[in-house]
């Protein structure tokens, strides 16, 4: 089965909400996902993107079938201030029926070969411990488990408290 | 005391850099430390910053005995989260050691929520050290969660010849 990968392009954002669902949903969280597609568009594709996504596509068995998007990365630049810019690996899935043909591979040969050529000194992006095959698979392509070797813990703020904490406080 | 939050211009950048390596002194890794005065200028000041800086100033009559009167600094830049959307992660939040406890740490904090806030983001994110408990204590009193505890995410990095390695055809 041959695939292509593309930059995604407006259009794609009905693709790339349904690839998120399906990754979330593997991760059993797929209620946790409030994002539209008219944020996908405005955040993706507006003057200044808050993200960046490559597409693989399949060609449909016949040759009047539109091309089908199987898989994505989803990424942005963020910055280490000890060690310069990093490329942010935000999503990366491929669906179950589309495994093993070499989509996932690519796709982050292309993502690595990108941060490269962006001068990125590193790749980062965040697994849950429970996930077993993605540990193993990303460990086996040289991945560091920083909150493991470092102790490093990801901590968040969610709406409520980011907007308490950004009210000045009473004098 | 009186302080004040501003955003950094790129004067700023020789006090970010004295302070980037007290902070990773602080977090027993000042060795890892490779971004220069120079780096932080370019990366952060130029027509496409990585990062965004704020800093904390104190009036001349406090500044420390080396004349410094830039005594904290927050660092930050826009992320995205696939299942909320737009997102703003805090890298650096330092205060000099003898001007803790006076509220700085926490007005910065705040300046980055009130950005994240007006440019449309959903939550704030950042990382700690396991060891560091003055600021994992100050963290949760702030009302932020531990996403590593609650939901077992682990960061992980791939550089140096592992990124090589996984460019290649």
């Amino acid at each position: 089965m041959e695939f292509k990968l593309r930059k995604a392009e407006p259009k794609d954002v009905s693709d790339i909400l349904r690839l998120v669902k399906e990754l979330a949903k593997y991760e059993e969280m797929e209620d946790q996902v409030i994002l539209t597609e008219k944020e996908l568009l405005e955040d993706g594709f507006g003057d200044t993107p808050f993200y960046h996504c490559f597409v693989a596509e399949i060609q449909g068995g016949n040759s009047s079938d539109d091309p089908k998007v199987v898989g994505f990365v989803m990424y942005y630049f963020t910055y280490d201030p000890w060690v310069g810019k990093q490329l942010y690996l935000e999503d990366f899935y491929v669906m179950e029926e589309y495994r093993g043909i070499g989509i996932g591979s690519e796709l982050l040969r292309h993502l690595s070969d990108l941060a490269m050529k962006t001068r990125c000194t590193g790749m980062m992006f965040v697994v849950a411990e429970n996930n077993e095959p993605s540990v193993q698979y990303y460990k086996r392509r040289g991945a560091e488990d920083l909150s493991q070797e470092e102790g490093w813990r990801l901590f968040r703020f969610d709406k409520d408290s980011l907007v308490k904490m950004g009210t000045p406080a009473e004098e | 005391m009186d302080f004040s939050i501003r955003a950094a211009n790129v004067e700023d950048c020789k006090d970010i850099a004295r302070m980037i390596v007290e902070l990773s002194e602080y977090e027993k890794v000042a060795e890892h430390v490779k971004v220069t005065q120079r780096d932080l200028e370019q990366d952060g000041f130029s027509k496409n910053p990585f990062f965004h800086g704020i800093v904390a100033e104190v009036p001349e009559q406090h500044k420390t005995k080396e004349g410094h009167t830039k005594i904290g600094y927050a660092l930050y830049f826009y992320s995205y989260s696939s299942w909320s959307g737009r997102a703003v992660y805090m890298e650096d939040l330092y205060v000099m050691p003898e001007f803790r406890g006076k509220g700085i740490g926490k007005a910065l904090m705040s300046k980055v929520a009130q950005l994240g806030l007006a440019a449309g983001c959903n939550q704030l994110n950042f990382t700690v050290l396991d060891w560091n408990k003055p600021s994992l204590d100050f963290y949760l009193s702030q009302g932020s969660v531990d996403v590593t505890a609650s939901m077992g995410y682990h960061c992980m990095r791939c550089d140096g010849e592992a990124l090589q390695h996984l460019a290649q055809p």
